[in-house]
């Protein structure tokens, strides 16, 4: 064992400390081969981040709790309880952590390891190459929540408020939605199978499958629109697509070997699905509705101009906001919301004279 | 041309630098839009106190611990340990209970609440009646 493995060993072993006397206690307890002496989850943790570290995996440390936690049937380490830190494992325990971790070693995320990870307090099903929610992605569901708290007139009518997210890949931000608005429903879109899919399957785990119309098509394709189960949305919402396509080669492999780079891929300045979305809004979105929609931090601007050049639409950006990020951190992405006038607005509004 | 309709950027958010201890921007906002309301904490999680002390979001600071680098579609970040300290106390909450920033977010307001509620009021905080409570069934 290493020696800081040693002095670990030491520490935890000395009196007092709760938890070491309860697991040497176990008169069932035997000699652990290949691993001797590193049979407890502090032990494993510890080897597993040494080993990750030693091969440049990021993330080394969280990714060992993460792996750890979860053969011990807790989702992060914190959350174990403590006298299982001490404990020593069982060999299926170890040889369950060996195969996740190798997983890792072969630079698989860790959704996809555990196959499973938790988004608004949703735990939902993570199934490569369906892309893994973003945490930033949290706070545009916030920004929906209390958007759509103020607009009273919009809460507690059965159906309302009706929306569309394009782009749903696991379900999460339809999902967690769907849960934090009782009255509401759901449409969900995506391109690929897979993603309609893994939707469904996660609808269907948080009974959630009776509000959500999960509808496989590609929405940059004309005809697609023609056969909505309901008719014009109070919302939209989406994270779709937004990377600039010559960024796409400097992804981390995580992404790049495991993730649909066409969940992804925007096109050359990130913005093909982006404006693909605003222009639906004349024949998707209501009078006085939103979309709402997470992009790069470049895009603002870039947004801003293109709706200026497309007033047909009768769009204006309303809000931006930053996404929550600690003082180090380049800021990851930029929420927006779009907001289509009511019908007042639009009849005064005069269109440019084209010279 | 008619100004309904016509974008207003916030172009001054552009030049906002990050704070330090990671002062939650898009609170600025409130200034330039203020459709934006600042909402009060909330208590998530299954047990609610009677009139705690509440926490103002000003007297907050929170290191986000994502790790360096952007963020977003580019990276794919799992370490979502929140850090949260109540300034004027200077009691400082850390949790990585959940795999959600947000949940995490939610439960270290909670966590924080409580711990400052006692600060305040000592043996007469709702937090230690409850508990006085609960050990006088056993």
């Amino acid at each position: 064992m290493e020696l800081w493995g040693r002095m670990l060993w030491a520490l935890l072993s000395g009196p007092g400390r709760r938890g070491s006397t309860r697991g040497w206690a176990f008169s069932s307890w035997q000699p652990q081969p290949p691993l001797a002496g590193l049979s407890s989850a502090i032990e494993l943790v510890s080897h597993w981040t040494g080993v990750f570290e030693k091969r440049g995996i990021p993330e080394a440390r969280e990714s060992s709790e993460y792996i750890v936690a979860h053969v011990l049937g807790a989702k992060t380490f914190q959350s174990l309880r403590p006298a299982l830190w001490t404990q020593p494992l069982t060999s299926q325990q170890l040889q369950c952590i060996r195969e996740l971790s190798s997983r890792r070693l072969q630079r698989m995320p860790v959704q996809y390891i555990l196959g499973e990870w938790d988004f608004q307090g949703l735990s939902l099903r993570m199934v490569p190459p369906v892309f893994i929610p973003r945490p930033e992605t949290e706070e545009l569901v916030e920004w929906v929540l209390e958007e759509v708290a103020q607009r009273s007139h919009a809460v507690g009518s059965p159906g309302s408020p009706l929306i569309l997210e394009v782009g749903c890949g696991s379900g999460a931000i339809s999902l967690s939605l769907l849960s934090q608005l009782p009255q509401s429903r759901v449409i969900a879109v995506d391109k690929r199978e897979a993603a309609i899919s893994l939707t469904h399957e996660n609808a269907q785990r948080l009974r959630l499958q009776d509000r959500i119309w999960i509808i496989h098509l590609d929405m940059t394709s004309e005809r697609s629109w023609t056969h909505l189960p309901w008719g014009p949305m109070d919302l939209i919402v989406s994270n779709p697509p937004y990377v600039f396509h010559q960024d796409m080669e400097q992804l981390a492999p995580e992404i790049r070997s495991y993730e649909d780079p066409a969940a992804l891929d925007g096109g050359e300045e990130g913005m093909d699905i982006i404006t693909h979305i605003l222009a639906l809004a004349p024949r998707l979105l209501k009078d006085s509705g939103s979309i709402f929609l997470e992009v790069d931090p470049r895009h603002p601007e870039l947004v801003s101009s293109w709706l200026q050049s497309r007033p047909d639409l009768y769009l204006n950006l309303v809000a931006v906001r930053r996404d929550f990020c600690g003082s180090q951190v380049e800021c990851a992405c930029w929420h927006l919301n779009v907001h289509s006038p009511g019908m007042e607005s639009k009849r005064r509004y005069v269109l440019p004279e084209v010279t | 041309m008619s100004t309904v309709g016509l974008f207003h950027f916030p172009t001054p958010l552009t030049r906002i630098c990050p704070a330090p201890w990671g002062l939650r921007l898009w609170e600025k906002l409130t200034l330039l839009s203020p459709g934006i309301a600042v909402t009060p904490v909330q208590m998530a999680g299954k047990k609610d106190y009677p009139a705690l002390l509440s926490l103002d979001e000003n007297e907050l600071e929170e290191q986000f611990v994502k790790g360096h680098g952007p963020g977003g579609q580019a990276t794919n970040k799992t370490s979502n340990c929140v850090v949260l300290k109540h300034i004027p106390s200077g009691i400082v909450v850390k949790c990585h209970q959940t795999r959600s920033v947000d949940q995490n977010r939610k439960l270290a307001r909670k966590i924080l609440q409580e711990k400052v509620d006692v600060f305040y009021n000592g043996e007469n905080s709702p937090v230690h009646k409850e508990k006085r409570e609960a050990a006088k069934k056993k």
